[in-house]
């Protein structure tokens, strides 16, 4: 295997509910090559989400290893934690999550606004971001003034503007229309692709999965099986 | 830090709510400098008083009249320099309606004791040979019109003219004070014409209260303990106080005012923050998912805690400076408005100060709860919103 982008070992995650103690992840064992489009897949409580938020450094772990972009995440909180999600991870979510008040251009330079860029080049970067999802004609639009598949490319644009080893996308195509979908997935694609990004996307739905490298199953919060897809499906 | 372009932003995503809170707190802003300058008009005479003179009044009140032969008597107690006498007229202009403090003085003395007292010498000079005359203050010239040579008729309502009519009184000079314990608001008439004439319908005035100038070397509670000793065994006892007591006296005279007022200010400081905690408590909840999206983008907990407290002192800055503006331009009217009850209100550069860092101290304590929360609020908990 090719040098590991995520490393998983033993991870383990339980949370309180109710007076009940609900193990979401239990032992899990994984390893995910960088430059690879991954789909996790699994039913609804198998523990994708959180797997997601864990590699993304947005939760913490019970038990267990978790190495991301060569960084164990144990060994980071606080700001270091916040500093390192701001230059590795970029994240996609099925609802785009946008700051409404901010117009495209200006969620999409926030993540660049932690970086010691000028403002002139936090502009530049946030516009060739936003070029290059295809809304280069829409930088001034508010999220409201967007339809849903253009909301979820700004969002896909504000992940990449740091230009992060990373993308996690959970459910970007959920509460998108075929069409939309089909313009975030081949985005997501053409970023695996063209820029070697390690994509990490959960998905309820089979068709969206057929675009990544790997498909990954979990199950009441262990590893299931691993597909690997030597023609992932191509854009329309 | 928080992005300021947020601060901003999230202040306009609901306008009404944060017009109305900008207004509440502009509110509270103009109370703190009205109230607190009704309390440093109130204490304008005690901070003002000179430390050299005392005054006497009888032990039975203000209105209890002491005989005229006290003030021999007092002026030959050891440190004494001067002394001189007043007594409240109790009359009015044409109508009860024009209220104003006329007091019988001896033009001899009234202008040497109070040097704050400012009139042209000739002024003080014909005052003094005229005693049918009187000398008034410059905001009665104001109210009424009146100049050197008019003749005021004042009905005496306490001191009624023993032939039923009005008393009347030649302007023969006009004050004027720059010092707050002295209004200029006030009609001082002969002593003599006053005395005489009362003396003629048998009614011979006393002396309400007698100040006293003490000597530049003199121990002034020495002094004030030989005066009351004085008249231990007289007809009227008396209690002499400095002059910075007997303001003190007045001031409370009808309850203690300034305690009153600095409750009233306290209470609606007190509801004005909890509206403003109310206001961010909202803001933390409509604004949870992007605290949440906004750690996921790198930005720390601290700078979550910023962007909220930013904006409730941002919110609370701007209603202060509203309210800063409101109580500059509605000084001046205010004053014009309360010269009979309050004369000399001024909103002074500390109380403009005090008003400020109220505004500001309400926009940090009202973001802090909420900011707190921000903080500490898990990334994944704050995707869900809070309740």
């Amino acid at each position: 295997m090719a040098h590991p982008m995520i490393r998983v070992r033993g991870l383990t995650k339980r949370y309180q509910r109710g007076g009940e103690t609900l193990t979401v992840l239990d032992q899990l064992n994984l390893e995910m090559e960088e430059g690879r489009f991954y789909a996790l897949m699994g039913p609804s409580g198998s523990g994708k989400t959180t797997l997601l938020n864990l590699i993304g450094g947005l939760d913490s772990p019970d038990e267990g290893e978790l190495i991301v972009a060569g960084e164990d995440l144990a060994d980071l909180s606080g700001a270091d934690l916040a500093h390192w999600r701001s230059t590795n991870v970029g994240f996609v979510f099925q609802g785009f999550n946008l700051i409404p008040v901010l117009t495209a251009r200006e969620n999409v330079e926030l993540p660049l606004k932690l970086t010691p860029l000028s403002r002139a080049q936090r502009r530049a970067q946030a516009e060739t971001a936003l070029k290059l999802v295809g809304l280069g004609d829409r930088m001034d639009h508010r999220p409201r003034q967007l339809s849903g598949g253009q909301e979820q490319r700004v969002a896909i644009a504000r992940a990449i503007a740091t230009d992060p080893k990373v993308i996690l996308a959970d459910e970007p195509t959920g509460d998108l229309d075929r069409k939309s979908a089909e313009q975030v997935l081949e985005l997501l694609q053409r970023l695996n692709r063209e820029f070697k990004k390690t994509i990490l996307m959960v998905t309820h739905d089979p068709h969206a999965a057929e675009r990544a490298q790997s498909i990954v199953h979990l199950d009441k919060g262990q590893l299931g099986r691993i597909e690997h897809n030597q023609a992932p499906v191509a854009a329309k | 830090m928080a992005p300021f372009v947020l601060v901003w932003r999230n202040l306009l995503r609901h306008p009404l709510r944060s017009v109305l809170t900008v207004l509440c707190v502009a509110i509270a802003v103009f109370l703190i400098c009205f109230l607190r300058t009704m309390v440093t008009t109130l204490n304008a005479g005690v901070d003002a008083a000179d430390n050299r003179r005392l005054a006497v009044m009888s032990r039975n009140g203000l209105f209890a009249a002491l005989p005229l032969k006290y003030q021999a008597a007092i002026e030959s107690i050891d440190g004494v320099e001067l002394t001189t006498k007043f007594q409240w007229f109790g009359g009015y202009y044409r109508s009860q309606k024009n209220f104003f403090a006329q007091f019988a003085v001896d033009p001899e003395t009234m202008f040497a004791m109070y040097p704050e007292c400012k009139a042209p010498a000739e002024q003080i000079e014909a005052f003094r040979r005229n005693r049918t005359s009187c000398v008034i203050g410059s905001e009665l010239v104001k109210e009424f019109g009146w100049k050197i040579g008019d003749t005021v008729p004042i009905i005496g309502s306490l001191n009624p003219h023993p032939e039923d009519k009005a008393w009347e009184f030649q302007v023969a000079g006009i004050y004027h004070s720059d010092v707050p314990n002295f209004d200029n608001r006030t009609l001082f008439l002969h002593w003599e014409y006053f005395e005489e004439t009362l003396k003629a319908g048998g009614n011979p005035p006393g002396v309400g209260v007698f100040s006293i100038k003490i000597e530049r070397d003199a121990d002034a509670a020495r002094v004030i303990a030989d005066v009351e000793a004085a008249f231990e065994d007289s007809e009227q006892r008396v209690d002499c106080s400095t002059e910075a007591e007997f303001q003190r006296q007045f001031v409370t005279m009808f309850g203690n005012v300034p305690k009153f007022l600095g409750w009233i200010g306290s209470g609606v400081v007190v509801v004005i923050l909890l509206a403003c905690i109310n206001t961010m408590l909202m803001a933390l909840r409509d604004q949870a998912a992007e605290i949440g999206v906004l750690k996921s983008l790198g930005f720390t907990d601290m700078s979550m805690f910023m962007l909220l407290v930013a904006q409730s002192v941002l919110l609370c800055l701007l209603g202060g400076a509203l309210g800063l503006g409101i109580a500059a331009g509605a000084e001046a009217p205010i004053s014009e408005f309360m010269v009979k009850m309050f004369p000399g209100f001024a909103i002074h550069n500390d109380t403009f100060l005090l008003a400020g860092a109220a505004a500001l101290a309400i926009g940090l304590i009202a973001g802090a709860a909420p900011a707190w929360r921000a903080r500490n609020m898990p990334c994944v908990e704050a995707f869900r919103g809070t309740d």
